[in-house]
């Protein structure tokens, strides 16, 4: 696998505010990488970092192999980059903007006609792209700005809380495309949020991030794990519990439970839950209920930190 | 995989800065309003100073009996500064609104950024300028250089409108605000005024005669006012294509530098 994002000692000061704190990164190519982390963190001063629009303090990076500091036209080349504050001109319409895009990274007219509508199919803008963005609503903006992003078919892509203001059917809908970017194109994929759950959904691994460090890095697997093993319960007719109890007691150390269940800890976390009911069902056990209590990447944050992450701190 | 690669060379940059230009159009052309100052201040220049100044020329050595051949290439520098510094305001506006971030996210150099908000410019300042033409045209314009005075007039206000849209540029990397362009603003139309702007340089006495001797801009309003009251010389054209030059590379190594500061 080859690294494509790579920091080491990151820092950045605005003035007396230290708003990155030594950050170091290793992401492979085609991984989703998640950023986590609440309001101030330190996100997007990385991620503007990392795409070439902020000198650090100190510390050095390279992107597609290429330095943040001498090479940046070249990371340039390689990237797609929508901003938290979606970069974008309301006295432009929609299609004005794609072709403003395609033109600043290259990409021919002819390729354009054919790619630009497609883009704004998949992000739902068709019907709009004459309009002026002024008029766009907040979740149309985000929208046009990840499309905006994609014009050039980059092989990195950076997305700054992609969906902050959309409405739940966006967001999934965004949640499909990144995955559908990264399993079809490859595109590694390095995303920031203040959503667990859009983490625990879409990245491979996760960087939590907490006033300039991180204090967490792995997949959310094994970060919940570092809380504690999931528990796993299992319902079953009487008869079946003696054999469930052999069963599974295969996979992790037993749990307390209530009559006619069994519960256990899942030493390597929630992916083994498949395992556990295939061997279940080769044991010839009928399972009435399955109950998985997993720890969140919310009780990981608040484990490195000492507080929970969302609904935390200063948000507006 | 990726067509990323296309975006190299000289012939991008050229493509760049044509899109900066053409974008800058399209939002004039979206909204008017933005060009009333670039268009009504020079107008309402060539309009109060022939007024006021009117008497002037009957003195001996003024250079000419029509107050608006004189006045004309004068205010359409003037405009000129408004079109050059309102292209800077425009990349401020860019810079406070973070639509510039798209542009700085343009593969290869940000010199092409640098050259298409410069063309831009430019390109605005052929309104103001043309705007006065027409007014003054209604007042009894003469133009005796015939169109070789017409094209110094076009080459020194597009000129002029690049040199203030470098100083505006220079600061609005700096200080990245809008309001800062005030700062430009008043420096343009200072310098305007401590130079051969209202009256000929043996007019002036004492410190604004050594001021507008050493101001560069008196070679361009030289270069731009030749056509109008007189034949064209080549005396009177290269100092001011000089001293445009001179301004042009000094103001663009400054921006350059503001703006490689700005982002690596
Ligand atoms: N241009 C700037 N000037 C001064 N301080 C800044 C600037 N940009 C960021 N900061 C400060 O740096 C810290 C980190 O900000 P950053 O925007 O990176 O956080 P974030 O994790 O992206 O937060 P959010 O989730 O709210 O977007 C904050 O304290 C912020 O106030
Ligand atoms: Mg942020």
């Amino acid at each position: 696998m080859t690294v494509v994002i790579e920091a080491s000692g990151l820092v950045r000061h605005f003035g007396d505010i230290v708003a990155v704190d030594g950050v170091d990164l290793s992401i492979d190519e085609g991984e989703v990488f998640g950023f986590l982390g609440p309001n101030g963190a330190g996100k997007s001063t990385v991620v503007r970092m990392l795409t070439t629009l902020l000198h650090p303090t100190s510390g050095s990076a390279r992107v597609g192999g290429c330095d943040i500091r001498t090479q940046a036209g070249d990371i340039r080349r390689m990237i797609g980059v929508a901003l938290q504050d979606a970069a974008i001109d309301p006295l432009m319409t929609g299609s004005e903007l794609i072709r403003l895009q395609a033109v600043l990274h290259g990409i021919p007219r002819s390729v354009i006609r054919r790619r630009g509508p497609e883009l704004l199919e998949r992000v739902g803008l068709t019907a709009a792209v004459d309009r002026r963005v002024g008029t766009y609503s907040g979740g149309m903006r985000r929208r046009l700005d990840l499309a905006l992003s994609l014009v050039h078919e980059p092989q990195i892509l950076f997305l700054d809380e992609p969906t902050t203001g959309l409405d739940p059917t966006s967001r999934q809908a965004l949640w499909a495309e990144v995955r559908r970017l990264n399993t079809d194109l490859g595109t590694t994929v390095f995303l920031t949020t203040q959503y667990l759950e859009e983490a625990d959904q879409l990245a491979g691994r996760v960087a939590i991030i907490d006033e300039g460090r991180l204090v967490r890095e792995g997949t959310p697997t094994e970060l919940k794990a570092t809380v504690g093993a999931p528990t796993l319960r299992v319902e079953v007719d009487q008869e079946h519990v003696a054999t469930t109890r052999d069963v599974m007691t295969g996979f992790g150390e037993e749990r307390p439970s209530r009559e006619g269940r069994v519960a256990i800890g899942l030493s390597e976390g929630a992916a083994q839950v498949a395992a556990v009911v295939r061997a279940l069902d080769t044991a010839g056990v009928t399972v009435i209920h399955l109950e998985l209590d997993a720890p969140s990447l919310d009780d990981v944050f608040a484990h490195a930190t000492g507080r929970r992450l969302e609904g935390s701190g200063d948000e507006q | 995989m990726s067509t990323a690669t296309v975006a190299t060379g000289a012939g991008h940059g050229l493509n760049v800065s044509l899109a900066i230009c053409v974008r800058g159009m399209q939002r004039l052309r979206a909204r008017p309003v933005l060009l009333i100052p670039t268009v009504v201040m020079p107008v309402f220049f060539v309009v109060s100073f022939t007024g006021a100044f009117s008497s002037l020329t009957r003195i001996e050595g003024y250079g000419t009996s029509n107050i608006f051949n004189w006045m004309a290439p004068y205010a359409a520098l003037q405009g000129a500064v408004f079109a050059g510094v309102g292209g800077a305001m425009s990349a401020a506006d860019d810079i406070e609104n973070g639509f510039f971030d798209r542009l700085l996210l343009t593969p290869g150099s940000r010199l092409p950024i640098l050259v298409g908000t410069i063309g831009y410019s430019a390109v605005r300042s052929f309104i103001p300028t043309t705007g006065v033409l027409l007014v003054a045209a209604l007042g009894g314009l003469e133009l005796p250089g015939g169109v070789p005075g017409l094209v110094s007039l076009y080459v020194a206000t597009a000129g002029m409108a690049v040199v203030f849209c470098l100083m505006g540029l220079t600061v609005a990397y700096r200080l990245r605000s809008l309001r800062s362009m005030m700062i430009v603003q008043v420096i343009g139309f200072s310098s305007m005024f401590l130079s051969i702007g209202q009256v000929p340089i043996d007019f002036l006495d004492g410190w604004l005669h050594d001021a507008a001797r050493l101001n560069p801009l008196t070679n361009v309003l030289r270069l731009s006012r030749q056509g109008f009251v007189g034949e064209m010389s080549w005396d009177l054209t290269w100092p001011g294509l000089v001293a445009l030059l001179a301004m042009t590379v000094v103001g663009g190594l400054a921006a350059l530098r503001a703006l490689t500061r700005l982002a690596p």
